[in-house]
């Protein structure tokens, strides 16, 4: 029954179309133009109105002469009357409108939406009557084209037609369901998101305290090892000053072992320089040691004067002597010149002669060693002189 | 009558907002087609399909071999609202497939993403942040937005945008932040966060202090929520009313109370006797935080002092049955009993 609803127009399908011939498929490319619209007249035989299908017996094809049998004609003519007949009786046994009242009669209205004039009405009577002007001319109706075509009817048995209570029910069903789909969908996602958050809100509570605990170690950390250096610093800085003061007391200590003997060594030094002197001696070499210098230098170049002048007495002497004795010689040598003249010669005159410078060179020796005796002497006083000063 | 088979479809037009979708394969060429529609409804009916054909997860993949994401990249730039919209919303459903992030790095959707975040339609923006915040839950999808830094933009959005799209750029923060510290704390970012914590919303000020966990790793974080008194709002909301905001405060506060000054800060502040009290409850992300922060605070002096008092308080938690428990409950006992 669901089969005879009558769908509305725009169905379940997006795609509609009249119905129509299968189209029959070409095996082959169309070879040439001029064949291609012989080919397109081909339609299906099997809808052909000229091909008969069936059982020819039956076939009603039509009489071979012309002329209508007269005897059906008459059989025509008495059906037609038969079933005008029967329509008037069955117009007679319809149930009619009941009569009117009194003063009333039925009259023929028409019923139908768009009012028409009755054309095919004969006249009766002709009334005139004359309205009043029309106030307003109301708008114009709208344009109804008239009916055409044939009409026709469908029997339409009770429980045919769209049943609201009945048909209302697989599309509300149809739509609460698809709600309730779509909605328990939804549902379903936020009930999962909430799990989710659960979830993460319960993994971020450890992992928070995880995260706290891991800083507050951290930092824990930090301290300590701040302190730590804190104290190693300190321990540093105690070190180096025990260190500063132990090397402090050690370098006073080798000073004073340093300094201990430097006073004797310097006196020592100083005593080996002679600076601690004897004030007689020094009064010796200071004042007394220049007067005997001076003294002595005086004596000494009186002596030195002294010989120098018996030096140049004894070089008178001998340069006198010697002209003498020049003159002497000169004098002989005359002489013997003037006796060889004589002829007799004297050899004896002229030993002595010889014996004198014999003499006169022995009396120069004499004197050259007698000064430098002197000067001997003399070296021998400075000396000791020279000592003392040391 | 009527057959009792449900067809696998809705019957045609049963609604008009939405494009029919065509058949098995052919559905995401025909929405693609219909995307790229010069039509202004076609568009928008074709969005309002995908953005429910994409819940499946079967659906992704197809549409991404299809190059879906390219198509939508120009519909970001669509003058119509409801298109941008609609648009950013499929990129949040992409986004949370690995498969869809990697498909979105590829075709630099994040930087077209981000022009829009001067958008004039709020419900633009906010699905536009969704989308990244969903892009950056991932590893890799964060690491890409610390590349093209957005971060100082999202933080100059974080002052001006509204309340519910704050929440959401604080969580594609908390993410960035994992990966990436550097670019934030050049941002001022420690500053903005700590404007945030006198925000009315908790949600924003439980977000807020995450974020502000994520940043003070970095030591320079540390210095600056030292110098910027965020750790004086922290102590504060030690005892709020939400678990949450209790929880992530506790977290900022013994990241931030690693540094010295830090501590003695907190110490102050009275810390101590709120992260006692936070022992009691019942929740064990806010036990492993309280404890967190009582072992950093324990390591200053005056803080050990005032905690040997209070050990009994701990002692019970070092045969937890939790594991974690247990180890940070053991290493606050031995940080708080130990001795030079």
């Amino acid at each position: 029954m669901a089969t005879t609803i009558v769908k509305p127009p725009n169905s379940t399908y997006t795609f509609s179309s009249q119905p129509k011939a299968v189209q029959q498929r070409k095996k082959y490319r169309e070879p040439t133009i001029g064949l291609q619209d012989e080919m397109g007249n081909f339609g299906n035989i099997m809808y052909d109105r000229r091909i008969i299908r069936g059982n020819t017996y039956a076939l009603h094809t039509l009489p071979a002469h012309a002329q209508p049998d007269p005897i059906e004609l008459q059989r025509q003519q008495e059906a037609k009357r038969r079933a005008l007949a029967r329509r008037k009786a069955r117009e007679q046994l319809r149930t009619r409108t009941p009569e009117p009242v009194h003063g009333r009669k039925h009259i023929d209205v028409q019923t139908e939406l768009y009012l028409e004039e009755l054309s095919d009405r004969i006249e009766e009577a002709d009334v005139e009557i004359q309205t009043d002007a029309f106030l307003d001319r109301p708008p114009s109706p709208l344009f109804i084209p008239q009916k055409t075509g044939k009409d026709i009817t469908t029997q339409i048995e009770a429980g045919d037609l769209f049943d609201f209570d009945l048909e209302v029910k697989p599309i509300v069903e149809t739509l609460t369901g698809k709600t309730l789909e779509q909605a328990l969908i939804e549902v379903a996602e936020e009930e999962e998101l909430a799990e989710i958050r659960e979830q993460q809100r319960e993994y971020e509570e450890m992992r928070n305290a995880e995260m706290i605990e891991l800083q507050r170690l951290e930092e824990q950390e930090r301290r300590l090892r701040a302190e730590k250096e804190r104290r190693m610093k300190q321990a540093k800085d105690a070190l180096q000053l025990e260190q500063e003061i132990q090397q402090k007391i050690a370098a006073r200590a080798f000073a004073k072992s340093y300094l201990q003997d430097l006073v004797p060594s310097v006196f020592n030094n100083l005593r080996e320089n002679g600076y601690f002197y004897d004030p007689v001696e020094h009064e010796i070499e200071i004042s007394f040691m220049p007067w005997l210098m001076d003294r002595t230098m005086k004596q000494v170049n009186q002596l030195v004067m002294g010989r120098t002048l018996l030096d140049s007495i004894i070089r008178d002497v001998v340069s006198r002597r010697t002209d003498d004795y020049e003159k002497l010689e000169d004098i002989l040598r005359q002489t013997i010149l003037s006796g060889v003249d004589m002829g007799t010669s004297t050899g004896d005159q002229q030993q002595p002669i010889i014996e004198d410078e014999q003499q006169q060179n022995e009396s120069d020796i004499n004197a050259n060693a007698a000064i430098n005796e002197e000067a001997e002497e003399r070296e021998d006083e400075q000396i000791p002189e020279e000592e003392a000063e040391h | 009558m009527a057959s009792s088979t449900i067809p696998t479809h809705y019957p045609q037009l049963i609604d008009p907002t939405r494009t029919p979708l065509a058949f098995q394969r052919l559905a995401v060429p025909r929405l693609r087609r219909e995307l790229e529609s010069t039509t202004l409804l076609t568009r928008q009916r074709a969005l309002r399909s995908l953005c429910d054909y994409l819940h499946d997860p079967e659906h992704i993949t197809p549409c991404i071999e299809q190059g879906i994401p390219g198509t939508l990249v120009s519909i970001l730039k669509d003058n119509d609202s409801f298109c941008r919209l609609k648009a950013a919303e499929c990129y949040y459903v992409i986004a949370s497939h690995a498969i869809g992030r990697r498909a979105m790095e590829m075709g630099d959707v994040i930087s077209r993403l981000s022009e829009l975040f001067d958008d004039k339609e709020a419900s633009v923006r906010r699905n536009v942040h969704r989308a990244i915040a969903m892009y950056a839950e991932a590893p890799p999808g964060a690491e890409n937005i610390i590349e093209l830094k957005l971060i100082p933009n999202l933080l100059t959005k974080l002052t001006a945008e509204l309340d519910e799209i704050k929440e959401i750029i604080l969580n594609t923060l908390h993410y960035c932040l994992m990966i990436d510290k550097e670019q934030a704390l050049e941002a001022n970012c420690m500053s903005v966060l700590t404007n945030l914590l006198t925000h009315p919303t908790t949600k924003i000020k439980t977000l807020a202090a995450l974020d502000i966990f994520h940043l003070s790793l970095a030591l320079k974080g540390k210095e600056q929520a030292v110098d910027l008194g965020t750790i004086d709002h922290l102590v504060e909301f030690l005892d709020s009313e939400s678990d949450e905001l209790r929880s992530k405060a506790a977290v900022a506060l013994a990241s931030i109370a690693i540094i010295t000054p830090a501590k003695y800060c907190a110490i102050k502040a009275g810390a101590l006797s709120k992260l006692l009290d936070m022992l009691d409850s019942e929740t064990t992300e806010l036990i492993v935080n309280a404890l967190k922060a009582i072992v950093c605070l324990a390591e200053a002096p005056e803080g050990r002092k005032q905690l040997l008092d209070h050990i009994d308080k701990i002692e019970p938690y070092k045969n937890h049955r939790l594991p974690n428990v247990a180890k940070q409950a053991q290493i606050a006992a031995k940080i708080i009993t130990w001795q030079p």
